[in-house]
């Protein structure tokens, strides 16, 4: 038993008040081609929100960064809290993110919920602004964290992401922030990945089709315009299935319900006849989105919503070169939708 | 040799299924999933099945060649080999068990080192180990079961645990099924082997166990529940986890935990890992107990002395082994030499007793 007790000083001691639990990395080009990190923690005020901290530095390789950050601050830098990952458009255009990446699947201090952004900027500089009252890591969290699960931000963390890249017959995807202003940032799409790199962008008002393909269940707003009037559609739950009805060449049926509310609608009164109209309105809207949307991933080569995986776990042998080279170029996809909307608010 | 051992020091028939269950359950449950995925991707869910059946015909042959040698396994030996032979070859099991405990133990100190604390002393811990480990085998083989009862009811929570990986989980990950061939799911079959290894030590506990007969259903039993904690292990990990992004975590089941969000804690893994010291401690003292039980047995020395005689050199071995590679090499060691006894020289051992109970029969005339 005494033994036990002269074991417990045998490891080194992190004392909570003695550390810098950092909440937010980011990842910059520095102009000599080098890696800029920059991390922010806040620092507990009495009376007070929390101060928010930056410190940046640059390294060679990634997370040695890390390293000279530590030569500059007063406490050690700890990384056990570490809230989000961003990754600045220079960066994740040019170089890629891999590597930057492996850093964090090695570190056990890490957790796979952590999520990871693009910015349409700098990282540094996002860091460096003042937002919320909690600490900037904690806002960036919480601003994916709600966009994920209500809004129009498809399920996205370090654990999918990894599980994309590694997939066969899928790319992976990050959600893209932008600083709009010294205190507020702003969601500005999904950046596509291949290879690590970004290669195209998803605008902000085809995000909503775009999580119905890739999220199992998803909500999200949409504004469906018929002859009497637009109407703010509220998503409420909705689900998507694929089906493989060809080979050679391939062909999907993409299948997607929607079940909605309505929440505005600019028109006078909201008969049944227009909640029908509106229901076909947005199923069109859909199908027309999707397709498109589908058309330019096979010109850009990338799969994010997965159709190669898809044909992959319909296929025995499935091989991954073909595929890649010739048959998701010939792939035809066809998609339907069937809305329901359920609720019209309180008023006629 | 027949041994009479007193009843209050033998252990009751349903026990049997704490002991059992829990031998086979140590590290190796940890990381088994990557290394069955490497041969036959994600179909080795079937390679986990297989296993667990043919573990449940082994079972079947050593209650068969206790009860026709009337005893453990040197009785078995002595039985086909006669006194001497069946004592230097019964004297290689004290090796096995020593190479099992120290396995085990520097498999999970090294666990601790990449996910908690590098800077632990290797000799320290494994001291204050092995000096818990051995005031338990000195209680006896009743002692243990009762560390065995708990080790198994007690993490019973992490079950529970995986469930949570349901919204980031795709279960067609395991589509389409039967993509691989027969040699490529017994080629997954046989690398789980230090996974489910452990069930051996039947063999040597036999006479402390009040009726035996009793105690079979417990035992295939007991075979099942490991065999379905594992299939759920694997299904759960092959969603989590595309099939090229496994094959990149040494422990999957300890990255599957990086996942949980709990109020309290930021990693949930340091609970988990705490919780595994429990779960590998019935391990270590059945072994040092089996190997010691042998040393009695084979070379009249004394439990109180050969427990820890033989501590001290499962302690300095495992203090030798100072990197990581070098564990991963034993690791693989000990899983080969563990299917070779195990599946290989076990059915020798059945037929030739078989064989030998033939020549018996024929011998004295009827």
């Amino acid at each position: 038993m005494s033994l036990l007790l002269l074991l417990s000083g045998c490891v080194e001691k992190e004392v909570l008040d003695d550390i810098s639990l950092i909440e937010g990395i980011g990842f910059d080009l520095s102009e000599n081609g080098k890696i800029l990190g920059t991390v922010t923690f806040p620092l507990y005020l009495k009376d007070a929100p929390p101060k928010n901290q930056t410190f940046s530095a640059e390294a060679k390789i990634k997370k040695s960064f890390l390293q000279e950050i530590q030569k500059q601050t007063s406490d050690p830098i700890v990384t056990g809290s570490l809230e989000v990952v961003l990754f600045g458009k220079d960066i994740a255009k040019k170089e890629g993110i891999l590597e930057l990446i492996d850093a964090f699947q090695r570190d056990p201090g890490v957790g796979a919920g952590l999520y990871l952004a693009v910015i349409d900027g700098e990282a540094k500089s996002l860091l460096e602004g003042e937002y919320g009252i909690r600490g900037n890591g904690t806002f960036l969290a919480n601003l994916l964290e709600h966009n994920i699960k209500q809004e129009e931000i498809p399920r996205s963390n370090l654990h999918l992401f990894l599980a994309d890249f590694y997939q066969e017959g899928k790319t992976p995807f990050l959600p893209q922030l932008k600083q709009t202003s010294k205190k507020k940032i702003e969601i500005t799409g999904i950046a596509l990945f291949s290879q690590g790199k970004v290669i195209d962008v998803i605008p902000p008002e085809k995000m909503f089709s775009f999580k119905l393909l890739v999220d199992r269940f998803s909500e999200g707003m949409h504004q469906v315009s018929i002859e009497e009037g637009d109407a703010a559609i509220r998503s409420i739950r909705s689900s998507h299935k694929f089906e493989l009805t060809k080979r050679n060449p391939e062909e999907i049926s993409i299948h997607i319900k929607v079940k909605g509310i309505i929440n505005e609608f600019t028109g006078n009164n909201l008969t049944s006849k227009m909640i029908t109209k509106l229901e076909k309105q947005f199923e069109e809207d859909i199908n027309k989105e999707c397709l498109s949307m589908i058309e330019r991933f096979k010109e850009k080569e990338l799969d994010p919503i997965g159709l190669g995986r898809y044909v992959k776990t319909q296929t025995k042998n499935f091989d991954i070169n073909k595929w890649r080279n010739t048959e998701y170029k010939n792939l035809k996809v066809k998609v339907t939708s069937d809305v329901v909307i359920t609720e019209t608010g309180v008023i006629q | 040799m027949k041994v009479t051992i007193p009843e209050n020091r033998k252990v009751a028939p349903f026990l049997v299924f704490f002991i059992i269950h829990s031998m086979q359950t140590g590290i190796g449950i940890l990381g088994f999933t990557r290394i069955i995925a490497r041969h036959a991707g994600y179909d080795s869910w079937m390679s986990i099945i297989l296993v667990g059946i043919i573990i449940h015909i082994l079972m079947w042959m050593i209650y068969k060649m206790t009860t026709i040698a009337d005893g453990d396994i040197i009785a078995v030996h002595t039985y086909i080999f006669g006194k001497k032979l069946s004592k230097m070859v019964c004297s290689i099991f004290i090796l096995y068990f020593c190479l099992l405990i120290v396995t085990v133990l520097r498999g999970f100190i090294e666990i601790v080192h990449v996910w908690m604390f590098p800077d632990l002393s290797i000799f320290w811990f494994a001291l204050v180990f092995f000096i818990l480990v051995i005031y338990i085998v000195n209680g006896g083989i009743r002692t243990i079961t009762g560390i065995a009862f708990f080790s198994v009811v007690l993490p019973f929570y992490i079950v529970i645990t995986f469930l949570l990986t349901i919204p980031y989980a795709s279960f067609t990950n395991l589509l389409p099924m039967f993509d691989h061939s027969l040699t490529e799911v017994m080629k997954s079959a046989q690398s789980m082997s230090l996974t489910v290894i452990g069930f051996e030590t039947l063999l040597f506990i036999y006479p402390f166990i009040k009726s035996p007969e009793k105690s079979r259903k417990w035992a295939f039993f007991s075979n099942i529940y490991t065999t379905l904690i594992n299939l759920y292990v694997a299904i759960f990990t092959f969603a989590y986890f595309s099939e090229n992004q496994l094959q990149k975590y040494t422990w999957p089941l300890l990255t599957i935990w990086k996942i949980i969000k709990m109020p309290f804690v930021e990693r949930f893994e340091y609970i988990g890992i705490a919780n595994w010291c429990l779960i590998i401690l019935p391990n270590v003292c059945l072994a040092l107990w089996c190997a010691s039980w042998l040393v009695k047995q084979i070379f009249s020395i004394r439990q109180k002395t050969s427990v820890p005689a033989l501590a001290i050199v499962c302690l300095a071995s495992i203090s030798l082994i100072i990197t990581g590679e070098t564990q991963n090499m034993l690791s693989d060691l000990t899983g080969r030499i563990g299917f070779y006894i195990n599946f290989i020289y076990l059915p020798f051992l059945f037929f030739a007793t078989l064989l030998a109970r033939k020549v018996k029969k024929s011998e004295t005339p009827s």
